[in-house]
C-alpha cells in the first residue's frame, strides 16, 4: 500500500462521519468527556466503560467514535478541576496541578487553561499522527508473533503496569494476577468445562468485562467520593483563556518531546496518561533553562504534562490496533467495546480491514478538534459544573453504572457483578492495591490463557519456547528486569553502581 | 495507569493491615490451587493433557501464593508483629464521619439495586434513590420544617428529573434495556 491509497482511506474515513448526527454525537460525547473528566471522582475510564454499554446498540464506527471522543474529552477535563481545585479530575491531571494550581492562585486560571488546551490539543494530535504512521510497522511486526510471545505480551503487561502504576509493585502484580483469575471464571474454550462456577448457571458463562469495570471504576469511585472530604473550588475568577501563539512557538521543543514521550508511553502495555504526564514533566524539567519555576507555576511544566497525557491517548490505541492488547485502563475498555462489536484489533486488523486503522485516525482527530472548541468556549459552564455537590451528582452516577451493567445482556445478574466488583475495588483501594493492573488482568485473560495452553500444546509441554525464541526471549527478559527494578535493594543498587561509575 | 483519584492525605495501610490481607490471600490462593488440581484433565477422551483446564488457573494460584507469601514477609519484616508499630494510627473524627458516609452509601445503593429494581417501575426506583440519596447527606440536624422545604423540595425535583429522564434517554434514544 502507497501513500496514496493511505490518504484516499483517510479522506474516506472523514467523508463517512460527515453526517449531522454523527457531528451531533461527536460534540455531545466530547463535551460529556470533558465533564466526566473535570468533575473529581469520575474517570476517563468509567466514562468510556459506562458509554461502552450504553452505546452498545449504536452501528459499530458511530459507537467507537463516541466512545473516543469520550476517552480524549475526559483525559483533557482533567486539567480543569487540577487548575481550579488543585484536584485532578483524573488521575492523569495529577501533574498538571503543579504548576497549573499555581498559575491560578497568581490570578492566571485562564491562562493555565489556554495552555492545557493548546498542549492537550498539539500532543493528541502529535500521538494521531504516531498512529498513522506506526500501526502498519507495528502490525507488521505482530504478524510474527507466536503463542509464546503472546504469552509474554500479556504477562509484559501485567508486570509493567504493576510496576509503574504509581503506587506498591507487589500490590500492583497481586492485582493484576487477581484480574487474571477473574477472566479465568466460566466455561474454558477447549472443553467448555466450567471452571469455578460451582454449579451458578449465570457464572458459567464467566464474568462480563464490563460490568465488572463499571463496577470497579464506578461503584467503587461512587464510594470513595461519599468517604472523602468534600471538594471546594478555590478560583472561580478566570482571565482569558485564548492560548498564546508565543507559547507555542517558545517551547516547541518541550512540545515535541512531550508528545514523543507520551506516544511512547501510550505504546508500552499497561502503563497510561498518568505516568505518561509525569515522564514528560520530569523530561522537560531536566531540560528546561527555567527550573526553578517548576512546581510554582510553570508554563512550561504545564504545557509538558498536558502534551503528554493526551499523546498518551492515541498512543495507547496503538497496541489495541495491533495486538489487541491495551496501552492504558481506558484503552482496555475500548478494546473490549471493539470486541463487542465485532471489529477485530490484532495482528491481522491491517491485512482484513486496514481502513478502520484510517477511521480510527480520522476519529482521533475529529475528537481532537472538537475538544479544542469546547476547551476555549465552555470555560464558565465547566466552572459551573465543578461546583455541583457531590451528594447530588453521586447518586446519578450510580443510576448510571446500574444501567450500564444491565444493558448489555440485560442480566440482573450483571447488576450483582457490578456490586460485588464495586465492594471489592472499593476494599482494594483502601488496602493501595492499584486498579489498572487488575483491569489489565480482566482483559488480558483470554490471551494469556489461550497462549499459554496452546503454547505447552505445540511443545508439549517444554517450556523452552517460552525462553528461548527470540522475541520471547527479549520480552521476557524485559519483565524480569521489570520485576528486579521494582525491589528497591535492587534498584538503589543498580543506581549506585550507575553513579559510581 | 493508575486510574483512581486519590484524595488528599491519604494513608497507606499499616504492616498489620498488610498481613491480614497476605493471608486471606493466601488461602484464596491455595483454594484455587486446590480446586484447580481437581478439574478433569479429559486425558481418557484423548485430549490432551497440556490442554486441561486447570492448568492456567493453577498457573495463577500458585503466582497469587508467592506474591502473597512476599506480602506477608513484607509486612512481618516492615513491623506487622511488633505491638504497637504494626497496627497504624486510631481513626481520627474525620475518619468516623467518612466511614458513616460510606456505610449510608453502601445501605443506599443495595437498597437500591437490589430492592428496589424489579420491585417498582424503574424512573420511581431511580427517583426515590436519588431523592433520598440527596436528603439523607445534605440533612442538617436543628433546622426547622420551614428551612427544609426549598432542599427537600430541590432533591425530589432533581429525584423525578433523574427518573425520567434516564428512563427516556436510555429506553427512547439509546435503545437499551432497562431493569
Amino acid at each position: 500500500m502507497n501513500v496514496f491509497d493511505n490518504l484516499q482511506m483517510l479522506g474516506a474515513a472523514f467523508a463517512s462521519f460527515a453526517s449531522p448526527m454523527i457531528l451531533f454525537n461527536v460534540f455531545w460525547a466530547t463535551l460529556l468527556g470533558i465533564i466526566i473528566g473535570a468533575m473529581p471522582g469520575l474517570t476517563a475510564t468509567m466514562g468510556v466503560a459506562l458509554m461502552t454499554t450504553l452505546t452498545y446498540t449504536m452501528a459499530p464506527n458511530s459507537a467507537i467514535l463516541v466512545l473516543i471522543c469520550i476517552y480524549v474529552g475526559a483525559i483533557y477535563g482533567g486539567s480543569r478541576s487540577a487548575i481550579l481545585l488543585n484536584i485532578p479530575g483524573t488521575p492523569a491531571s495529577a501533574c498538571s496541578t503543579l504548576d497549573g494550581f499555581p498559575l491560578a492562585r497568581q490570578g492566571l486560571a485562564g491562562r493555565a487553561m489556554g495552555i492545557s488546551t493548546t498542549g492537550s490539543w498539539l500532543g493528541t494530535l502529535f500521538g494521531t499522527m504516531c498512529v498513522a504512521l506506526f500501526t502498519p510497522v507495528l502490525g507488521e511486526l505482530s504478524l510474527s508473533f507466536g503463542s509464546y510471545e503472546f504469552f509474554w505480551v500479556a504477562v509484559f503487561g501485567i508486570v509493567i503496569a504493576g510496576t509503574l502504576s504509581g503506587g506498591d509493585p507487589l500490590k500492583g502484580y497481586i492485582a493484576g494476577f487477581l484480574g487474571l483469575f477473574v477472566a479465568a471464571i466460566g466455561q474454558e474454550t477447549n472443553h467448555n468445562f466450567p471452571r469455578f462456577s460451582f454449579g451458578i448457571k449465570d457464572l458459567e458463562g464467566g464474568i462480563g468485562l464490563l460490568p465488572a469495570l463499571v463496577g470497579a471504576f464506578g461503584v467503587a469511585e461512587v464510594l470513595q467520593v461519599m468517604r472523602g472530604p468534600a471538594f471546594k473550588v478555590v478560583s472561580s475568577k478566570v482571565d482569558s483563556v485564548i492560548p498564546r501563539l508565543g507559547d507555542i512557538v517558545r517551547y516547541w521543543r518541550t512540545i515535541l518531546r512531550s508528545g514523543a514521550i507520551g506516544t511512547f508511553i501510550g505504546i508500552m502495555p499497561g502503563l497510561g496518561e498518568d505516568t505518561a504526564a509525569w515522564t514528560s514533566y520530569a523530561a522537560a524539567r531536566r531540560a528546561s533553562k527555567e527550573r526553578e519555576k517548576y512546581g510554582k507555576g510553570s508554563v512550561e511544566g504545564l504545557m509538558a504534562a498536558e502534551t503528554g497525557e493526551s499523546a498518551c491517548v492515541p498512543g495507547a490505541i496503538i497496541p489495541v490496533l495491533t495486538l489487541a492488547v491495551p496501552g492504558s485502563a481506558p484503552a482496555a475498555v475500548l478494546l473490549a467495546a471493539m470486541l463487542i462489536h465485532g471489529l477485530n484489533p490484532g495482528p491481522l486488523l491491517m491485512v482484513n480491514t486496514p481502513e478502520f486503522l484510517y477511521q480510527i485516525v480520522a476519529m482521533l482527530i475529529i475528537a481532537d478538534m472538537t475538544k479544542l472548541f469546547f476547551g476555549l468556549t465552555l470555560v464558565k459552564p465547566l466552572l459551573w459544573i465543578l461546583l455541583v455537590p457531590r451528594e447530588r451528582l453521586m447518586p446519578v452516577v450510580f443510576v448510571l453504572c446500574t444501567v450500564g451493567a444491565f444493558a448489555i445482556t440485560s442480566r440482573v445478574f450483571d447488576i450483582y457483578v457490578m456490586l460485588a466488583f464495586g465492594f471489592v475495588g472499593f476494599v482494594l483501594r483502601e488496602l493501595k492495591f492499584p486498579m489498572a493492573p487488575l483491569i489489565l488482568g480482566l482483559v488480558l485473560g483470554e490471551l494469556l490463557d489461550k497462549n499459554l495452553l496452546r503454547g505447552l500444546n505445540l511443545s508439549a509441554g517444554d517450556v523452552t519456547p517460552f525462553f528461548t525464541r527470540p522475541i520471547s526471549a527479549i520480552i521476557a527478559a524485559i519483565t524480569l528486569l521489570s520485576i528486579l527494578w521494582s525491589i528497591p535493594a535492587v534498584s538503589r543498587r543498580v543506581i549506585s553502581l550507575f553513579q559510581r561509575a | 495507569m493508575s486510574d483512581h483519584p486519590a484524595p488528599a492525605g491519604e494513608r497507606a495501610p499499616s504492616p498489620r493491615a498488610d498481613l491480614l490481607t497476605a493471608a486471606v490471600l493466601l488461602a484464596f490462593s491455595i483454594g484455587v490451587i486446590v480446586l484447580s488440581a481437581g478439574m478433569p484433565t479429559f486425558t481418557d477422551k484423548g485430549a490432551s493433557l497440556f490442554l486441561a483446564p486447570g492448568i492456567v488457573p493453577g498457573f495463577y494460584g500458585s503466582v497469587l501464593t508467592l506474591l502473597a507469601l512476599v506480602l506477608a514477609a513484607r509486612s512481618i519484616w516492615r513491623g506487622a508483629l511488633r505491638g504497637d508499630r504494626g497496627a497504624g494510627t486510631a481513626s481520627g473524627a474525620g475518619d468516623r464521619a467518612g466511614l458513616l458516609r460510606l456505610g449510608i452509601a453502601v445501605v443506599l445503593c443495595l437498597v437500591f439495586a437490589v430492592g428496589l429494581i424489579g420491585l417498582v417501575p424503574f424512573w420511581l426506583a431511580v427517583a426515590l434513590f436519588v431523592t433520598s440519596f440527596i436528603v439523607i447527606f445534605e440533612w442538617q440536624p436543628g433546622l426547622g420544617a420551614s428551612a427544609r422545604v426549598r432542599p427537600v423540595g430541590t432533591a425530589v425535583l432533581q429525584g423525578m428529573i433523574a427518573g425520567l429522564l434516564v428512563t427516556y434517554v436510555f429506553q427512547e434514544v439509546f435503545f437499551v434495556r432497562l431493569p
